[in-house]
């Protein structure tokens, strides 16, 4: 394991922890999602330079615009939650009156 | 140029830790921009620099601003930083971990120096990842219809997600 690889997935581990221990927040949920697709997008990319295998560099482009169609539709997630329950924690979605 | 790529890659790991170890959202967006700068460092110590400007201008120009409005959105009155009791021990936790995996591996380091891509060619007209992602229009048009697709998909999801109070998808009860 050479420590550039060491460190993304690293990255993506951590990203992971913060999202599956850390819910208060459904802001905070997606920006560890992002950070996730940030160590991706690395992964990738240093999979295409390492490799020398420069047909291979589009995917990072791809997984860019899926990532941005994720964080597109996380966000209007939490604008429809903020406008009807006034705040983004996630408590206040396990309510039953509000 | 190894010591300069070391200090992008403890960047982007101390980045991770910083949105992980659940501050405040607008620290947490900081966090994210750090790890982001840092990994257009990383890509560029490898010689991808047209991947590393797509992920500056792409990633931190479009969608960080619209984190930041979101968060701006949501705000709160008393933010939490790093510095607060709650925080501060998920940011010592993780960074233990990060170290304590760091010790499992140390002495088994396969290669601690890395050369950049089309540096060991003779005559490069252009960068690899340059002609590399130009491939997109040729042969992997089909692909780039069906990103296209999606993200018009994406409009209309998001279109009906925020449509209105009482005909949207979430509702209040």
């Amino acid at each position: 394991m050479t420590p550039v690889h060491f460190s993304f997935t690293a990255a993506f581990t951590l990203g992971l922890m913060g999202l599956a221990f850390h819910r208060t927040h459904l802001l905070s949920a997606l920006i560890c999602l992002e950070g996730m697709m940030l160590s991706l997008f690395i992964a990738l990319s240093l999979w295409t330079l390492q490799l020398e295998s420069t047909a291979f560099s589009t995917a990072p482009m791809l997984l860019l615009a899926f990532s941005a169609c994720e964080a597109s539709a996380g966000l209007a997630l939490l604008v429809a939650t903020a406008r009807t329950h006034g705040t983004d924690r996630l408590q206040n979605l396990n309510l039953l009156q509000c | 140029m190894t010591y300069l790529v070391s200090l992008f890659l403890l960047g982007l790991i101390f980045g991770l830790v910083a949105v992980a170890s659940n501050p405040a959202p607008y620290f947490a967006a900081l966090g994210l921009v750090i790890a982001a700068g840092a990994g257009c460092g990383v890509l560029v110590g490898h010689g991808g620099s047209f991947l590393s400007l797509v992920l500056f201008l792409i990633y931190l120009g479009g969608m960080l601003v619209v984190f930041a409005y979101s968060a701006a959105l949501a705000a709160e009155p008393f933010p939490e930083t790093w510095g607060d009791r709650s925080v501060l021990v998920y940011v010592l936790f993780y960074i233990l971990g990060v170290m304590v995996v760091v010790g499992w591996f140390w002495g088994g380091w396969h290669e601690a120096c890395w050369v950049a891509i089309d540096e060991l060619k003779e005559l490069v007209v252009l960068r690899g990842d340059v002609s590399g992602v130009a491939l997109m229009y040729s042969s992997g048009g089909g692909l780039l219809m069906l990103c296209a697709w999606v993200l018009l998909l994406t409009l209309f999801v998001v279109l009906e997600l925020t449509r209105g109070l009482n005909r949207g998808t979430v509702r209040a009860i």
